[in-house]
């Protein structure tokens, strides 16, 4: 198995090894390897400077000088070749803050980062919001996603499926922060683009303005190109615009966003389609020096039963949102059933419904178990009225007078097929029932319109129907043609498209440039370092993830606003404090060895730290037992574990957490420090439990020292 | 085959689908959790959003999974 190791950290392990081993023998040699190793410390741990480099260079050069041993020239050697071989790794490293590998413990993402498919820097700007910092944290995230706000309130939140804190109870409430931030940055009218790049004289053509275009184009604007971005819809905002309703994201949130991008110069023509009102041809004729194809997926797959063409109470359920989105709010039909089980069947129904519809029913061919809907939105769904018919296959569509009368549908069961464990939903012969509806809305998937991208080019397209592109650039078999977003994907999410705009807008970039494009997608970037929020252990564990108040069921049922109404302030505060900061702490568990097999006392209850099998974890109870003896924190490679002296208590916390504090015991004799009683009492029991201490008076080692000399140099003869 | 959201997953196998990049070798014998199902027709053929312990999110060809916690 291909293994990616870090280049930076294999020399450091080296490097050190032969210093240790003694492998340079002159003084000097060795006083420039350890020279060397302490740059390169500082390059793994995130803390080099832009004149690290030249420095390694310097001090490699002169290792190699210094000595013509073996050792010494094997020492220079290994230094020379990663300076040599891996410099852009190296400089990576000095520059984003990040290890690729994730061995130079320090800089390693946490696992809600690396999930994040735009790659946002999650434990710093939930920190900063923690801190009430929130436009600071706005400008985190939009260095790796201009859409925050987009992505605060449709976000399928990958990285709280991976949250650490859901190992111990709920996980963190990220999407919902990010949303609260976003707003409330806006508000203060601290919501601000970052400073942009001088014009660098070239010209990027964007087709479609969706997430993924619109992220690309975001980039490229401040990267100093001039970007246009052409749309089929009268407005941009793609999917996010005509796909998701208005009660899920308002459309001030996309236009306030989209102004953003307008601020930065990106030019947009709207109600321009290519292939119909322009061609690849005329475009480069304009002098594009590349292009960027994020069409989307708006075409509806069909269900292929007689009659679903015969009736104009057939509507297609995107096509249905779109023509909604754009304005035109008719009530489909007073009985609707929409076909499907995923999150566009539960949007369509939901949006009959504000549209006037008295009985709106779900069929899905599955069980309630199999739905790949959001389980919040089927939730929501039902609350508001929805009825769901499970194990329900339809047949055909029924209609008299050129109006849908009904639906034919066959009850399924759930049947293991051979060869496989899972089950498959087989129809029943003779279990026909008809559904009373005067309309019917397919939901079952949608796929991209290649007739707009038929003309012009001669791009790779996959047997899935989607663009051919190489993942780590978003380039197509066309130079200078890149493509992202479902075109690329197939239908899937706004921050999977954001990522892939983000990643297409790095290679656009490259490719105008020269330079050579990357071989791997890129890993995610720290973009900051914030100090941990200090919260005692009780407060960890009772701090609990606030409930989303919505907006009352009548309105629901009637209008397009927001049902979900945000946290107030003071939730939100709370709601950060519940992070764990993983990209402080790697959760290598050595806290706990050191605690439980060497100290044997097994004061770390922490639970979380494996991915498979997570047990309970109670930061209260390092304060039952914990002498304080501070030898977690000794053993702790990040430093998340920290030990620390502070008016008068020793304190012990896990990334801010405060586990334990005891006060500090004084020498009765000199004044000095002595540590925490329990910890005096551990030493005391496993040094000398039958000898007290002088004259049973806490002293300090030195102090006792001399009080038990003191009779034997009194009576010791001169 | 269709994967539901919060299932917890392995990647077992390369997968023969043209959608598996020369990348992805990495992630063989790497757990996960389905982040993104297919999302309307169950398709077995459907490509799924996997997160994977320590390696990122990528969406993957469904013959390549096989569930942890079935």
């Amino acid at each position: 198995m291909e293994h990616a190791a870090c280049p930076v950290n294999a020399t450091l392990v080296e490097l050190a090894a032969a210093v240790e081993a003694g492998r340079l023998t002159l003084p000097r040699s060795r006083r420039l390897a350890e020279e060397i190793l302490d740059l390169l410390r500082d390059v793994a741990q995130g803390r080099a400077g832009t004149d690290h480099l030249a420095a390694l260079d310097a001090l490699a050069e002169e290792l190699r000088q210094s000595d013509d041993s073996p050792g010494c020239q094997a020492a220079a050697a290994l230094a020379g070749a990663l300076l040599a071989d891996h410099r852009e790794v190296l400089a990576s490293h000095i520059r984003t803050g990040n290890c690729a590998a994730g061995e130079c413990l320090r800089l390693a993402p946490a696992p809600c980062q690396m999930a994040c498919p735009a790659g946002i820097d999650i434990p710093t700007y939930i920190t900063l919001i923690g801190e009430g910092r929130d436009d600071e944290a706005i400008a985190v995230i939009r260095r790796d996603n201009p859409f925050p706000w987009v992505c605060g309130l449709v976000c399928t939140r990958p990285c709280e499926f991976m949250c650490v804190r859901g190992r111990i109870d709920q996980p963190v409430s990220i999407k919902f922060l990010k949303a609260f931030a976003a707003e409330k940055a806006l508000s203060d009218r601290r919501y601000v683009n970052p400073p942009q790049a001088a014009d660098k004289g070239q010209r990027v053509c964007i087709v479609g303005a969706g997430p993924g275009g619109m992220t690309a184009a975001y980039y490229l604007a401040l990267k100093g190109y001039g970007v246009t971005v052409l749309e089929a819809l009268p407005m941009a905002g793609g999917m996010m615009m005509v796909g998701i309703p208005r009660y899920r994201l308002p459309r001030e949130v996309i236009d306030r966003e989209v102004a953003m991008l307008e601020a930065l110069g990106v030019r947009f023509r709207f109600n321009t389609r290519l292939g119909r009102d322009v061609s690849l041809e005329q475009l480069r004729a304009e002098g594009f020096d590349a292009f960027l194809f994020a069409i989307g997926a708006h075409k509806s797959f069909k269900l292929n039963i007689p009659g679903e063409d015969d009736y104009p109470q057939v509507i297609e359920a995107i096509d249905f949102l779109r023509r909604v989105a754009l304005g035109e709010r008719h009530m489909p039909g007073r009985r609707v059933v929409v076909i499907g089980g995923g999150n566009v069947a539960i949007d369509a129904a939901r949006t009959s419904l504000r549209l006037g519809s008295e009985e709106v029913t779900i069929a899905y061919r599955r069980t309630r178990h199999e739905m790949p809907a959001d389980e919040e939105e089927v939730e929501q769904a039902e609350e508001e009225g929805v009825h769901f018919a499970f194990l329900t296959v339809p047949v055909a569509v029924q209609g008299a007078a050129g109006r849908v009368t009904g639906l034919r549908c066959l009850r399924a069961e759930m049947v293991e097929r051979p060869g496989s464990s899972r089950k498959s939903p087989v129809p029943i012969e003779g279990s026909d029932f008809d559904l009373e509806v005067d309309s019917v809305i397919p939901a079952i998937g949608q796929r991209i319109d290649i007739d707009c991208l038929s003309g012009g080019c001669d791009l790779t397209w996959t047997r899935r129907n989607t663009i051919e592109v190489n993942l780590s650039t978003m380039e197509t078999s066309e130079p200078g043609i890149f493509a992202v977003g479902d075109a690329v994907t197939g239908p899937a999410t706004v921050v999977e498209a954001i990522g892939g705009g983000k990643r297409a807008a790095e290679a656009i970039d490259r490719h105008l440039l020269g330079i050579p494009q990357p071989k791997l997608p890129p890993v995610p970037v720290r973009r900051g370092r914030c100090a941990q929020i200090e919260v005692p252990a009780s407060t960890k564990m009772i701090l609990k993830k606030p409930e989303m108040p919505l907006l009352n069921l009548e309105r629901r049922r009637t209008t397009f606003q927001q049902v979900e109404l945000g946290y107030s302030e003071n939730s939100v505060r709370e709601e950060a404090r519940r992070c764990l900061r993983c990209d402080i702490c790697l959760r290598c568990g050595r806290c706990v060895e050191i605690c439980r097999d060497k100290m044997q006392i097994d004061a770390l209850q922490l639970g979380y730290f494996d991915f498979d099998h997570p047990v309970t974890t109670d930061f209260r109870r390092t304060e039952e037992r914990c002498i304080l003896c501070g030898a977690c924190a000794a053993n702790c490679p990040t430093g998340a574990m920290r030990i620390e002296d502070r008016n008068g208590e020793r304190i012990l916390s896990i990334c801010g957490t405060v586990l334990n504090r005891q006060r500090l015991e004084t020498c009765q004799s000199c004044g000095a420090v002595i540590g925490p009683g329990r910890y005096l009492e551990y030493v005391c029991q496993r040094t000398d439990p039958h000898l007290p201490s002088p004259l049973g008076r806490k002293l300090c080692d030195a102090c006792a020292r001399r009080a038990k000399a003191a009779p034997s140099v009194d009576t010791m003869p001169v | 085959m269709n994967f539901r959201r919060g299932q917890k997953v392995e990647i077992y196998q390369r997968s023969a689908d043209e959608m598996w990049a020369p990348y992805m070798d990495r992630f063989v014998g790497c757990h996960g959790i389905i982040v993104d199902p297919d999302t309307a027709i169950n398709d077995p053929d459907a490509l799924v959003e996997v997160s994977i312990d320590g390696h990122g999110t990528h969406r993957l060809p469904q013959d390549c999974l096989r569930l942890l916690d079935a």
